[in-house]
């Protein structure tokens, strides 16, 4: 029955009749066709479309097959073009959402499970060594300490907010381990927000600055976050990217505190802290408890100092209100690389969401 | 005697659990292909899986063919390294329109059973004819080189290049025959075209009784299914195996009593005939024999 | 013979295997089975043995076998390699 089918590939913005199809097949499995799937692979037997596979980037979703064709092996045939697809694409290392209930079908095409929100979702990769492999680099930067400390920023770009936050959590443990968000979405390229990190913190002791990873706040483990005008959040968006942080990156680390600063802006950045608490602090879910501390928010002149006031700023050429809001390092870069945004960009004024810390 | 080749199943290169079984089905050979069934971008893949598969002793036993891709694809030079280098008995070669198409090929075996030390015209050949050329060029074809092995028709490609399409069989007539006459002309065997519907029995038989009747020494399979309905279709009949046992010992005695001419019921048995009862007798030995 | 770049090949079909390998400072192979107990030390062998023959010196393998014979995974092994380091060559005598 296999034989009959014709597997191609379909691009839902070229192709708006298949667009449609797919999305109606979705709709009959109770999903939605997400907007951000630059490609699906799809089925078809005759020109009727059966089964498809979407691809976003390195994240694979929207996975269906029709009913008669589940336990062939579609599924199989259907995840080898996708890798190949995404393989030519530049992605190598895949992620793939799905219901529980599908696990064992992904296992056999090649995806392993990383983390399952309990009868919700799972997050699964294409590798057997990813998250391992991970944890190994890490490994390599554990410290000595009953409070090893952890802070997670976008520092879009690099605030006094920021060296105010660090200062404080260092203050209550014994080493910290500054994490920056690597997914290149926001204002600030990754590159610098990374460089700027690093020049505001120099000279600091008992820190390390580590580049961020697809297992930290990126659009594999928490994709909500970079969704702009999101203003819900999946019952799962921010769970399963603070699970992979308690279940591997902390014990990889002995993390045992993550610090966060208040949020008086972002709603989307409010739910993931209160969450944070749910997910890291509470006793009953697997892997060793992290503590989940949360520090005021610097405040200048009265006001909270935030890096999408930064932003702002910078859209208007300000630099000299910016001054006492940043670090001379990066005001620098800003005035240097940036200066030419003088028209507000669009997300400028979405993003509080992309403001973390 | 020569050695049965009813059967002969298609294998695509690219599947390792089908490379690593096919044997099991006994076939009379097994055509492993690196053409048609291989998707491009696995081409390179397919080519060293039946490299090492040929090794494989389990198929040691059964005669091994190598579909390789034409000659003048980036893949098709690199296929027979793999299929000469790996051992395969025959190579297939696919769309052989005229006999400098078995020449060519003809040089490139030479050269690479040299390099590898393999023993000189110990690797044969097979046309596939797929167009009006190759079945117009036949008889040049099968004797354009002593390594040729046989000819084979292959009916979808020949019928696209007729301008028509695959029937009740009408549109391949003039090809079967010619293909059979230049191979019987030649001396060498002769194979009949895929029978694509896996799950029509009754038109299978119908198409292998066929060949059977206009003279093909066997058929080229696509499912393990078909080798058991084609070694039945081929099974002589009782009465057929009876008539060919008293001819057979009819000749044995003849020899035996140092005889020049053999003779049966008063009349003289040619040696044809005798060599027709022995191959009779040959299909006959697997079981199965129609009623 | 050094890996240049990132490659696949083969699949999670039963009796099949999936090689995957990327650059990597030194030789590092992982091999993962269903039948890991059993076969597991044979895969390796057969692994190595094809790597040596091919004077691969860097690259980083992870390989996930459904239960392939030793042919397989030779060629899959093999075509990886040759896919890594973006090459047609094939040293038939290193075979």
């Amino acid at each position: 029955m296999d034989e009959e089918l014709d597997i191609e590939t379909l691009d839902p913005r070229k192709d708006v009749r298949g667009a449609a199809e797919v999305k109606e097949l979705l709709r009959a499995s109770g999903l939605d066709a997400e907007a951000d799937i630059q490609v699906f692979v799809v089925a078809r037997n005759r020109s009727r479309i059966v089964a498809c596979a979407g691809l976003a980037e390195d994240v694979v979703k929207c996975v269906t097959i029709a009913a008669e064709y589940r336990g062939s092996s579609l599924a199989l045939r259907l995840m080898n073009e996708i890798h190949h697809l995404a393989m030519k694409r530049g992605q190598s290392h895949l992620f793939l959402y799905t219901k529980p209930c599908n696990v064992t079908l992904f296992e056999g095409c090649g995806f392993h499970k990383l983390v399952e929100v309990l009868g919700h979702a799972c997050l699964m990769e294409n590798t057997p060594v990813g998250i391992k492999d991970y944890c190994d680099s890490l490994n390599a930067f554990r410290q000595p300490g009953q409070r090893i400390g952890c802070v997670v920023l976008n520092a879009n770009p690099f605030t006094l907010g920021h060296l105010y936050l660090v200062r404080q959590a260092l203050r209550q443990c014994d080493w910290l381990h500054v994490f920056v968000v690597s997914e290149d979405a926001s204002a600030i390229s990754y590159a610098d927000r990374l460089e700027l990190v690093r020049a505001g913190l120099a000279g600091m002791e008992r820190l390390t600055v580590h580049g961020g990873s697809r297992y930290l706040i990126s659009k594999a483990t928490f994709p909500s976050y970079f969704i702009k005008d999101a203003c819900v959040v999946e019952a799962c968006g921010t769970a399963i990217d603070l699970l992979i942080f308690r279940r591997y990156i902390a014990p990889a680390l002995g993390i045992t505190h993550r610090f966060i600063g208040t949020e008086p802006f972002c709603r989307l950045t409010r739910k993931y802290n209160e969450d944070m608490f749910e997910w890291l602090e509470n006793v009953s879910e697997e892997g060793q408890p992290v503590h989940v501390v949360e520090i005021p928010r610097l405040e200048v002149a009265g006001h909270p100092v935030s890096a999408s006031e930064v932003r702002r700023l910078l859209a208007k050429g300000d630099f000299v209100t910016m001054a006492s809001l940043v670090p001379p390092t990066t005001l620098a870069c800003l005035r240097a690389k940036y200066a030419f945004r003088t028209q507000p960009q669009e997300d400028d004024y979405a993003t509080e969401i992309i403001e973390v810390e | 005697m020569k050695k049965l080749r009813r059967s002969m199943l298609f294998i695509p290169g690219s599947n390792a659990a089908m490379l690593s079984t096919a044997f099991v089905y006994r076939p009379d050979s097994i055509m492993f292909d690196l053409e048609d069934a291989v998707a491009l971008r696995e081409k390179d893949s397919a080519r060293l899986l039946v490299f090492h598969t040929l090794r494989l002793t389990a198929y040691h036993g059964i005669e091994t063919v190598v579909r390789i891709n034409p000659l003048d694809t980036p893949y098709g030079l690199m296929d027979l390294d793999a299929a000469v280098r790996g051992g395969a008995e025959i190579v297939r070669l696919p769309k052989t329109d005229c006999a400098e198409d078995i020449h060519r090929l003809e040089r490139e075996v030479d050269r690479i059973e040299r390099e590898c030390g393999r023993e000189h015209g110990s690797t044969r050949l097979m046309a596939a004819i797929e167009s009006a050329s190759g079945v117009v060029n036949a008889v040049a074809i099968a004797t354009a080189s002593p390594r040729m092995d046989s000819i084979a028709l292959a009916g979808f490609d020949y019928v696209v290049d007729m301008q028509t399409q695959r029937g009740d069989g009408m549109e391949l007539f003039y090809a079967r025959c010619a293909i059979l006459h230049a191979a019987r002309a030649a001396k060498i065997d002769a194979f009949d075209v895929v029978f694509s519907d896996v799950n029509d029995d009754e038109g299978f038989l119908k198409e292998a009784n066929f060949a059977k009747r206009l003279g093909f020494n066997g058929k080229s399979l696509i499912n393990p299914r078909q080798i058991e309905l084609l070694h039945q279709a081929y099974a002589p009949t009782e009465q057929e195996v009876l008539k060919a046992q008293r001819i057979v010992h009819a000749a044995e005695e003849a020899e035996s009593q140092g005889l020049g001419v053999v003779s049966l019921n008063g009349k003289m048995v040619d040696a044809p005939v005798v060599l027709n009862a022995q191959r009779i007798l040959a299909l006959a030995k697997p079981a199965f024999v129609q009623a | 013979m050094k890996i240049k770049k990132e490659a696949i090949c083969g699949t999670l079909e039963s009796n099949d295997l999936l090689v995957k390998v990327v650059p990597f400072g030194g030789l590092q192979v992982s091999i993962y089975s269903e039948v890991m107990r059993q076969f597991g030390a044979r895969i390796r062998e057969v692994v190595d043995e094809t790597l040596k023959q091919m004077n691969v010196s860097q690259g980083k393998f992870v390989i996930e076998d459904k239960g392939a014979l030793d042919c397989a995974i030779r060629a899959r092994v093999q075509t990886a390699v040759l896919r890594g380091c973006d090459s047609e060559e094939l040293d038939w005598k290193g075979l």
